[in-house]
């Protein structure tokens, strides 16, 4: 007799976005990610409008990683128009990155993936048993949030970062405070990677894989302009196109990366397998204690990645912010009108490649790459054996094999509204 | 008994929702309400019938379409939250033939299973209570809302321009000092003029205001910088292309001969 199942959930809880997951299980077993949010064309949307009112845009791609979708195109822009922007700005720039990667990265954990680990629906639920849990984290989300508004005007859509460099710098005395909270909210933040110890990774997901990082310019970070692959190659960012390709299928509105022609993984996991040698003070510590749980070839390992590298941005932060010295600076103006430029950062969900064209300070062209449009097609491969794996070991609950290739989703933290920005290559 | 309430996102970025989500005390505040739907949140729940659903995004497909229309159905108070919801968002600027263009530039001739549509604000589809202006709204105007509905009130939506709040703070005027194209004297209030104080022009995320009060001096002040119409209009468009009212009111500002 043939068994023929299939598991369908249109519209995922708790992921940024709207997709679904349809599984058929049978002889056969195959799992489709139905993005259906629908496309938003900011390419498009941004061509023909001036740089600094382009740049205003793009943040609107993703409220989760709109920093990000900030700081990249306005790296762009300036490459484009050979703009150099001080050391101070630069710095400033990073605290504001790494501010959003910590908030992104603990309201993932907290509201998104920990209540799958404890059995709740929603991080509400979950309070009521676990209030200490639900404070330490909003503790860490409310650090990086502070960051974000003093730095970048608010937490979404920071409006005071621009094309050469800030609106207003903060005065020196906040950076003392960042100092302090940073201290104050460490032991937060082990806890929350000890929290991760707890669990032993499904092994049906085990399957080697290749991952895509950034080659960080100073120590474990978010800037860059290379990429480094597992197959020990390195490429300059403006050579995206010769390495990174792009496809649609009918299914889904977001575009699908692959890199030599297979799909691979980009994240928080990519850049520690990556760049681990580069972590230091407690984060340290943590990784060489719990060794085992940074497994390059399981998913699952991205929530524990994710929990290492907030640790590690919070140290990070609090040198930064000790370290700096401010003072009142200009906007730089562009001595260029036009020019072409690229630029990589490593967002929370992996890379985001920004390429622009200016002529006459409008844009011609622009492309954008989000992480999560690049790891789509691996994801699939991985929730395709999660099935597959339970299935065989004699699960027949499909109920249950939907909760679980739930939980590989959200171990990639995908971005939805990210991937329906819609590519054009 | 509490209020039920429903929280939903249609096409957009999520930040409406993740505003609301990371106000400061919002474990306190969720336990004066019975949240019933909140997906972006919360794996359990159908959508039923609520005493009040916030709905962030506009509609881009028959899916945000037909979702929209069962939302309203459940709800006695219907809240449009945020840019996209309320003026159809930053991918409403694509209109018409634009839209056909950019679909098939992007996708080729691939056929998608999903129909996607022009991006429209919700009150084309379905009749909206009270909006909640923002990109993304501001914290306290979300608690202010929340505080008035559970007090059995109603909030008012503000009828004055981002340009008074900049200046009952003392902001330097950048329209006038730095000739930038701002758009605070356009929009509406209630971020307290957020970017002003960081020197930034405001960029109208909030949206374009019912009635603009001093479009004389504003006219006279555009062309002393001179800001074409051309330059006004586009920036003008990044949140509010389908303004109905856009054209009338560049008409007040560039026609009014001194």
């Amino acid at each position: 007799m043939k068994i023929e199942r299939s598991i369908r959930n249109d519209h995922i809880a708790r992921i940024e976005g709207k997709a679904g997951i349809f599984v058929k299980i049978g002889e056969e077993i195959s799992a489709k990610i139905n993005v259906t949010e629908g496309p938003r064309f900011f390419e498009v949307i941004t061509k023909g409008r001036r740089y600094d009112d382009a740049v205003a845009i793009c943040p609107r791609i993703c409220s989760f990683c709109s920093i990000p979708h900030k700081l990249t195109p306005i790296e762009a822009v300036e490459n484009a128009l050979k703009i150099e922007v001080s050391e101070r700005v630069k710095k400033l720039r990073e605290i504001l990155y790494l501010g959003n990667m910590v908030e992104s990265h603990i309201l993932h954990l907290l509201l998104f993936a920990i209540p799958d680990y404890l059995g709740y629906p929603d991080a509400f639920s979950m309070t009521k048993d676990h209030p200490e849990l639900m404070k330490i984290g909003l503790e860490i989300k409310n650090f990086g949030v502070f960051i974000q508004e003093l730095i970048g005007s608010r937490e979404i859509h920071p409006e005071n970062a621009v094309v050469g460099g800030f609106g207003r710098i903060p005065e020196i005395k906040h950076f003392y405070k960042i100092g302090e909270m940073a201290k104050n909210i460490l032991q937060n933040a082990t806890a929350i990677v000890e929290f991760f110890t707890e669990y032993e990774y499904p092994s049906y997901v085990n399957l080697a894989r290749n991952h895509l990082a950034i080659n960080p310019y100073n120590g474990y970070g978010v800037y860059g302009e290379e990429i480094k692959t597992t197959d020990d190659l390195t490429f300059h960012v403006s050579l995206y196109k010769e390495h990174i390709k792009e496809n649609v299928e009918s299914y889904s509105f977001a575009k699908r990366g692959e890199y030599k022609g297979k799909p691979f993984m980009v994240g928080a996991l990519s850049r520690l397998v990556h760049n681990n040698k580069f972590i230091n003070g407690t984060a340290k510590d943590l990784l060489s204690e719990y060794k085992k749980f940074l497994t390059p070839e399981n998913p699952f390992a991205n929530n524990f990645s994710q929990a290492i590298e907030i640790v590690h941005f919070i140290e990070k932060i609090k040198e930064f912010a000790e370290e700096i010295k401010i003072r009142k600076e200009e906007i730089v103006k562009p001595t260029e009108k036009s020019g072409a430029g690229c630029a990589v950062t490593e967002a929370p969900r992996g890379l985001l490649i920004y390429e622009v064209e200016i002529k006459d300070g409008l844009i011609e062209y622009m492309n954008i790459i989000t992480p999560t449009a690049m790891f789509l097609p691996m994801m699939e491969i991985d929730i395709k054996n999660m099935a597959k794996g339970l299935w065989e070991e004699g699960y027949k609950d499909t109920d249950l094999i939907g909760k679980k290739v739930e939980m590989v989703m959200r171990a990639y933290d995908p971005c939805i509204s990210c991937s329906v920005h819609v590519i054009k290559l | 008994m509490s209020l039920k309430i429903g929280v939903h996102g249609l096409t957009s970025c999520y930040g409406c929702q993740l505003k609301m989500a990371s106000v400061k005390e919002i474990i306190n505040i969720a336990r004066n309400f019975d949240i019933k739907y909140w997906y972006m949140i919360s794996s359990k729940g159908e959508i039923e019938h609520v005493d009040i659903a916030f709905v962030e995004g506009s509609v881009t497909t028959k899916e945000d379409e037909r979702e929209l229309k069962i939302i309203r159905e459940n709800a006695d108070i219907l809240v449009a939250v945020g840019s996209c919801a309320i003026h159809g968002g930053v991918q409403g600027i694509l209109f018409g033939e634009e839209y056909e263009k950019a679909f098939k530039e992007v996708y080729g001739d691939k056929k998608i299973e999903y129909e996607a549509e022009i991006s429209h604000p919700i009150k084309n589809f379905v009749e909206v209570d009270y909006n909640l202006p923002g990109c993304p709204p501001e914290e306290d105007e979300i608690i202010y809302y929340l505080a008035t509905f559970a007090l059995g009130s109603y909030p008012e939506e503000k009828d004055y321009p981002v340009c008074s709040e900049c200046r009952r703070n003392g902001y330097p005027c950048v329209l006038i000092e730095k000739n930038d194209c701002c758009l605070g004297p356009l929009t509406v209030a209630g971020c307290n003029a957020r970017c002003l104080k960081y020197g930034i022009s405001c960029i109208g995320c909030r949206g374009a205001l019912e009635e603009i009060a001093w479009f004389d001096s504003l006219a006279k002040t555009f062309k002393e910088k001179n800001m074409g119409e051309e330059y006004v209009k586009s920036r003008m468009e990044i949140f509010g292309k389908q303004y109905e009212k856009m054209e009338e009111m560049l008409k007040k500002v560039f026609e009014n001969e001194d």
